[in-house]
């Protein structure tokens, strides 16, 4: 149970690149990750262990490095990597930067990003497989482990992807994390798809909003022994979402899963509805069951316009069913009524302006290309008058706003518009902001 | 740090990791005891690390150890992050069976919550056992918990009786573990500490097997080079 390789031992590829090994990171269920440095960079070595280097998962690796990674967010396989004095082969990566972390930490309360980091991961981490299943592939193993995060910017990393196969490709090597694969899968059903994955990453932003599983009610508190035949009901055979509209049989209970009751509460109703739908009909595996991730990246992008900040400095979320039933909404951490700030709406993003509150591309652009760095204006205060706030265009395009004068002014990048005195905002190619307050 | 989501962690269930280790004065003979103290004191570091890898699982740890009589070494469930091996010290002959009878009693309902992942029970011995061990087993597969356990066996030298162990472990599908030297003997109990703490705690990506399992936990296989790096190169420091 020794090392696989040693330090300062050299593995090569097979362009002849000479990796020297540093360190030993980790292990996994099918081999060890090791520090390796090569052409003054430093990379991640994997190799694996014999009884997973096989002619299958090498012919995997070296179609995974001729496909390339669908973005910059894959640690994705570089070279195919081995030795003639080791058994088996390896494959290089990029390492992980230290500031990335694991959800496992979100899980443990050891990483406390605010909602607003917490939504900029979520739709980062969507878009990444959103463009993996575009290229026809399928992730297999969607789980905590898998998906890391910088706990102050949102970026995220995708590591573990030596499992990704083409969709068309059925594949039993691996059939994903328990607790995270579909209920046809544990059931024996089927094998890993697009369609599974969906379900595996629903599962998964389940997580990360609630910290807790969609699947674990009263169901789960009635089990003693949470062992596989446990899991296999619970996740497989008999799946009931825990906040079933119509099955009540399996609602968390208070004391065990209060994090679900805690977290459920916060959210705007379509959010919540989009779990609904995602553990309920999507508990079956037909097309169209389960959300789509562009399906997700519009529900997650509403949930981060819906930011309000309150006061006291908790993020809440402004909920639109409330506004429109005339209800008032508390913050969750003071416990006073929240003041709602002014809003803008853009096609159907309805964004709620706090301090600093920054309008991105993917507000102003139909294909809702996600790049969080592409700012296209942002919320700033008066340094005058401190009360006063206003939006100030970051992009290159003048914007027209159009007063509640009536008078119409141009705002070229670096200029501020009031917010208190503008009804709306053409930010060009007529896209249309109207100011609300 | 601040608290700027509202909740707790994730939810969790024990764990429980029982050592029952052998402590007859057979155990003194080639430095058995010696390593055997030495690989649990090992392990600890590699358990921390499983734990903290895993968000499902609050694992804790407690030991027995059998003579002439039986006795809790770790009567209260520690947590690993706390957990502190002291020295066993061997004498006496090999009372497995109340050993048996101890860990029983541990896994009725109380003390044992209704609510846990399955427990992990391993047996380490070189001898035979010299008491009646078979109705303390019997006792211990007739309880819930003691059946849903994880099970595994390491004998350690030739003398080890692998009938017990087998019967110990309740199952075809896990071999006994069984060291013939004090680096075989860190190497298993490493493997347990690490292996088989993370399958029953919260297992990793599943192949086929899972799906159909055999057992309540799939327990992987010891991979077949696993002594295979065991040699020492020169510039190993040795």
């Amino acid at each position: 149970m020794a090392y696989k390789l040693r330090r300062g031992q050299v593995v090569r590829s097979h362009t002849g690149k000479s990796y020297v090994v540093k360190e030993f990171l980790g292990s996994g269920g099918q081999g060890e990750v090791y520090k390796a440095h090569a052409n003054g960079a430093d990379y991640a070595v994997k190799w694996y262990f014999p009884q997973s280097a096989t002619e299958n998962q090498l012919e995997l690796i070296k179609k995974l490095i001729a496909i390339g990674p669908p973005t910059d967010k894959f640690l994705w396989p570089l070279e195919l990597l081995s030795d003639s004095r080791i058994k088996g082969f390896g494959y290089s990566m990029k390492l992980r930067d230290r500031n990335y972390r694991g959800i496992v930490d979100l899980m443990k309360r050891k990483m406390e990003p605010s909602f607003y980091t917490l939504t900029v991961s979520a739709i980062q981490m969507v878009d990444s497989f959103e463009k993996l299943h575009r290229k026809g592939l399928c992730y297999r193993d969607i789980s905590f482990g898998n998906v890391f995060m910088n706990e102050k910017l949102g970026d995220i990393l995708i590591c573990d992807n030596d499992n990704v196969t083409s969709e068309k490709h059925a594949d039993k090597s691996i059939l994903g994390t328990p607790r995270f694969m579909a209920p046809e899968i544990v059931r024996g059903d089927g094998l890993p798809n697009v369609q599974s994955d969906l379900f595996s990453l629903s599962v998964l932003l389940f997580y990360m909003f609630m910290v807790h599983h969609p699947l674990e009610g009263r169901q789960e508190a009635s089990i003693k022994c949470f062992d596989l035949p446990a899991m296999k009901k619970l996740y497989g055979t008999h799946p009931v979402f825990i906040f079933d509209p119509i099955n009540s049989t399996n609602r968390p209970v208070v004391g065990v899963h209060d994090n679900a009751l805690v977290f459920w509460d916060l959210y705007p109703q379509s959010f919540k509805d989009a779990f609904t739908k995602s553990f309920t009909k999507g508990l079956a595996k037909y097309k169209g069951a389960r959300l789509s991730e562009a399906e997700w990246k519009e529900h997650l992008i509403a949930l981060k316009n819906s930011i309000v900040k309150c006061q006291c400095g908790a993020e809440n979320f402004y909920d639109i069913s409330y506004m429109r039933a005339g209800k008032s909404k508390t913050c969750w951490a003071c416990k006073k009524l929240l003041e709602i700030p002014p809003r803008i709406k853009i096609g159907q993003d309805i964004v709620i302006l706090n301090d600093h509150t920054r309008i991105f591309k993917h507000h102003v652009d139909s294909n809702r290309s996600i790049n969080f760095k592409h700012i296209v204006g942002q919320v700033v205060r008066n340094p005058q008058q401190r009360d006063q706030i206003g939006l100030r265009n970051y992009s290159d395009t003048p914007w027209k706003a159009k007063l509640k004068t009536g008078r119409e002014v141009s705002i070229s990048r670096g200029s501020t518009v009031g917010l208190d005195r503008v009804d709306e905002i053409n930010f060009g190619n007529s896209v249309v902001g109207f100011v609300r307050s | 740090m601040d608290i700027v989501r509202p909740g707790g962690e994730l939810a969790t269930r024990p764990l429980h990791f029982i050592w029952v280790a052998d402590c007859s004065t057979s155990m003194r003979n080639n430095g058995k005891m010696d390593a055997l103290n030495t690989a649990i004191r090992d392990a600890i570091p590699h358990m921390i690390r499983v734990a903290e890898e895993n968000p499902n699982a609050d694992v804790m740890v407690r030991a027995i150890s059998f003579a002439s009589g039986a006795n809790w070494h770790v009567e209260e469930p520690v947590h690993i992050d706390e957990f502190r091996w002291n020295d066993l010290q061997a004498h006496g002959v090999t009372d497995m069976g109340k050993a048996f009878h101890l860990l029983k009693d541990a896994l009725k309902m109380p003390p044992m919550t209704d609510r846990a992942l399955p427990p992990v029970l391993v047996l380490i011995t070189d001898g035979q056992p010299t008491d009646d061990y078979s109705d303390g087993l019997k006792e211990l597969l007739k309880q819930p918990w003691g059946r849903k356990a994880v099970r595994l066996g390491i004998g350690i030298g030739r003398s080890a009786n692998e009938r017990v162990l087998k019967e110990f472990i309740d199952n075809d599908d896990i071999k006994v573990l069984q060291a013939d030297n004090a680096e075989e003997l860190v190497e298993y109990i490493k493997w347990v500490s690490t292996v088989v703490l993370k399958a029953a705690s919260s297992p990793a990506s599943q192949t086929e097997e899972a799906v159909s399992p055999t057992s309540n936990v799939v327990i992987p296989e010891i991979p077949d080079d696993f002594w295979d790096d065991m040699d020492v190169s020169v510039e190993d420091v040795w």
